[in-house]
């Protein structure tokens, strides 16, 4: 092969299979220099597969790989590190005890006579290094101490500092607020003048469509093709991602029964204070705010996870505002947790155990395969069966069993934290239509979430946090997203 | 489905290897006595392996006191046989199992690590029984108390077999339908495939935890009030080596160390084939020190490879 001086990188006919699934199906993949590419497709489609075999992940794919035009092999991400390819992955990579410095710089620690420490160095190279992603933070201070967002730039200027010739960025805004994304962006068109190459995933297309300069769609794990964005629009990569068009959403809200949960002036010092507000049968209210706005704290609270200092909160009529999470479990008030792969799914478990252990702990044994077949069909989950391994699901199908799994509890409350955080528009729409067919049924449920569209389409009400505290209630309506996002950010109200 | 049973089959299969391998090497070796010796041999690994199943299957890896729980509920027994055999025993039992209550109460509540706990507590326990005894050995064979039943419990037989062997096989039992079967072993099988996850689906964690560790500890008891009885005396140090001997019989029976994966059928594989292996060493000439050398290189090599698949899967993360 020729030396090719546009393409910085050129992967040809990459395959990489999975037990008997072809996850990535010879898939050509070409980026070129100074450019931002955006990889696009559904959960599944073989994104990340791909985008792990530039990161050195497998030893065994099939294909070949050229970076300006010379053939590598990617066995270990330290191969992959050496020929200029820094990934940023979806879950951070950082050390929280430690200093952000030492984060960024490690592997490559500045030291006097090979043994110590160069503290001076150390700060001076991190400060260097976080000034290109528009930092301007003590470098000594541990990452534990900074927000989602910072240490998002962080892990970014940690992979700057080795030089890299091709950026990764896997869903680096899913979990940032409209200005941070907007930061982020700045700072990427930025590394783009300086001459970087950027391979950008992401499921939310007006995103790629403000970055990008060329877009790759994946389906099936097969390469759907690569256009201009200046060439296509949106309803064309949507049909190109989904093989088929998406029905237009809307609901029809039923009118909400009695009040179920009741919560006043609940407070845990420091995370959030004095929120109140009540949840009747049947009803969706969702919880906006800004990361860090005290939400997911509130959530896991109201919960039984974390403690309750303060306020009291009635289910039913009953005080429960100490019980643990089990008994609060067993009077029918459940969580659904944004981190599914730490404390929602038994990865190594099959699909089948994962669906019924909630329910399990409940003490019902009565349901068996059953209802798993049930509930797998009425999600629409992806698996080979219900006995494979929840881990081997990709993200949008691991997100339905999630939820799944809570639905077969027939909770009285069901608490969503981001039930479609990083899914694919088709797997969105069925975990919608199951939260709006729940609250159908009587259920009521508070919904916490970063995407605003899906707030204002399915929620009864609104509550809006900034900062630990309640800034105001919207009420049924057609809610306006801007009309949030200004009650996100502003300051509380007396 | 086929490569679940082709797991089980596999340490059988290593046993049945070591047997045809034990005949080869001599006539001996298949004759019922030695089958009945090498079943003796190992009802003790047996019974501490059943409860050393259940902490590495509820994700806890290793009991390390158990070894000082078997020398505490014989010490506790032979200290109170002046009240009769069985409330002797009774005793025995309860002091053992109120070391396990005590560990799974602490690694539940406090999430301690459960091997730098039970660590600690056997070096409390050694420290402790040395102390109260001042060094001391206990004998059960004083004239006129139970001693003497006590000290023929080891002993006693049922027809041919052991009492010990049939009071294992019990205890494997007992221990597969609570595994496999009920309600709690299903919940000990969600603790162990992710502690965290447990907590969040609302499984009461800290419970579970607790009743695993009772559950080892009564088996170690057992297994302590047996091996008293065999040596005739009640001291600190019986029981040593069992923790470890136990951890790898769970791990040659294809319990997985981080929990969530495994079976007691195996796990009686395990015990099995180290039954064997030690009668085919024995007969070779191998002493227990070298045999010693065998079974950690066999726990190295079998938590090596099983390391090695899960890295070939590209799940060696999970």
């Amino acid at each position: 092969m020729k030396a090719d001086p546009d393409n910085v990188l050129r992967m040809e006919g990459m395959t990489k299979a999975f037990h008997s699934t072809l996850a990535v199906d010879h898939v050509d993949f070409h980026v070129r220099a100074g450019e931002i590419h955006a990889l696009m497709g559904e959960n599944g489609a073989g994104k990340s597969t791909l985008m792990k075999i530039l990161a050195g992940a497998f030893h065994d794919y099939g294909g070949r790989i050229f970076i300006q035009g010379r053939e590598i092999h990617l066995h270990s991400p330290i191969e992959a590190k050496l020929h200029g390819i820094g990934m940023v992955f979806q879950e951070l990579s950082l050390a929280h005890p430690i200093s952000i410095m030492e984060n960024i710089l490690v592997g490559r620690l500045p030291r006097h006579f090979g043994i110590f420490l160069d503290q001076k160095a150390l700060f001076r190279e991190a400060k260097r290094c976080l000034e290109q992603v528009g930092l301007d933070l003590d470098p000594s201070i541990p990452v534990s101490a900074i927000s989602q967002h910072e240490a998002q730039l962080v892990e970014i200027a940690k992979v700057l500092g080795n030089l890299p010739c091709i950026l990764v960025l896997d869903e680096p805004t899913s979990a940032l607020s409209t200005q941070e994304v907007k930061r982020l962006f700045d700072i990427l068109l930025q590394l783009k003048r300086a001459g970087l190459s950027i391979i950008y995933i992401s499921h939310h297309l007006h995103e790629v469509f403000e970055i990008a300069d060329r877009v790759t769609v994946l389906r099936d794990g097969k390469n759907m093709g690569t256009w201009n964005v200046k060439d296509v629009t949106p309803d064309h990569v949507v049909q190109k991602m989904v093989g088929q068009s998406i029905q237009d959403f809307h609901t029809e809200k039923k009118k909400p029964g009695n009040i179920l949960l009741s919560a006043k002036d609940l407070t845990r010092w420091g995370f959030f204070h004095r929120i109140s507000f009540q949840l009747r049968k049947g009803e969706i209210l969702g919880v906006a705010g800004l990361s860090g706005a005290g939400r997911t704290e509130l959530a896991r609270s109201i919960c039984g996870l974390d403690p309750l200092d303060a306020g009291s909160l009635l289910l039913d009529g009953e005080k429960l505002d100490h019980a643990s999470c089990a008994a609060k479990a067993d009077k029918g008030l459940l969580y659904l947790t944004e981190d599914r792969k730490n404390n929602g799914l038994f990865l190594r478990l099959p699909v089948s155990q994962n669906l019924l252990s909630t329910l399990l702990a409940r003490g019902n044994r009565a349901l068996g395969k059953g209802a798993v077949q049930e509930t797998l069909k009425a999600l629409d989950v992806v698996c080979s069966s219900s006995e494979a391994e929840a881990g081997t699901l990709s993200g949008g199908n691991q997100q339905k069993v999630l939820l799944g799994k809570c639905l077969l509890c027939k909770p009285k409350v069901l608490v969503l934290d981001e039930p479609s955080r990083g899914v694919d528009i088709q797997a969105k729409y069925r975990i919608h239509e199951a939260i709006l067919d729940l609250a159908e049924k009587g259920a009521s449920v508070l919904l916490l979430s970063s995407d605003l569209p899906e707030l204002s389409r399915l929620s009864h009400r609104i509550l809006v946090m900034r900062n630990g505290h309640k800034t105001c209630e919207m009420e049924k309506g057609g809610f306006q997203e801007a009309e949030i996002l200004l009650a996100m950010n502003r300051e509380a109200g007396p | 489905m086929i490569g679940k049973l082709f797991d089980l089959l596999g340490i059988y299969i290593t046993a049945l290897v070591l047997i045809l391998l034990g005949m080869l090497i001599s006539d001996e070796f298949l004759t019922a006595q030695n089958q009945l010796s090498i079943l003796n041999a190992i009802a003790l690994l047996g019974m501490t392996s059943v409860g050393m199943t259940f902490i590495t299957y509820s994700g806890n890896m290793a009991d390390l006191s158990i070894p000082s729980i078997m020398a505490f509920s014989g010490i506790m027994a032979v200290a109170f046989l002046s009240l009769g055999l069985i409330p002797a025993l009774l005793i025995g039992l309860i002091s053992g199992m109120a070391i396990g209550a005590m560990n799974g109460w602490v690694v539940g509540r406090f999430n301690a690590n459960p091997i730098l706990w039970t660590l600690a507590v056997s070096f409390f326990m050694e420290g402790f029984m040395r102390f109260t005894w001042s060094n001391n050995q206990v004998y059960p064979d004083v004239p006129g108390t139970a001693g003497d039943s006590f000290v023929g419990l080891f002993r006693l037989k049922v027809g041919p077999v052991p009492l010990i062997v049939i009071v294992m096989f019990l205890l494997f039992c007992a221990g597969h339908v609570v595994l496999t079967w009920t309600r709690f072993g299903a919940m000990t099988r969600l603790v162990g495939s992710s502690r965290q996850a447990s907590w969040v689906s609302g499984v009461r964690v800290r419970r579970i935890i607790l009743l695993n560790f009772l559950l080892a500890s009564f088996c170690a008891s057992v297994a302590g009030m047996f091996i008293t009885s065999m040596n005739k005396l009640g001291v600190f140090y019986l029981g040593k080596g069992y923790d470890f001997k136990s951890v790898t019989a769970v791990v040659l029976g294809g319990v997985m160390l981080s929990g969530g994966k495994g079976n007691m059928l195996g796990v009686l594989g395990g015990v099995l084939v180290m039954g064997l292996l030690s009668n085919i060493l024995t007969f070779m000439g191998v002493n227990t020190f070298q045999q010693d050398i065998v079974t950690g290189s066999i726990f190295i090599t079998v938590v090596g490879l099983h390391q090695l698949r899960l890295r070939s899967q590209g799940r060696d993360h999970a």
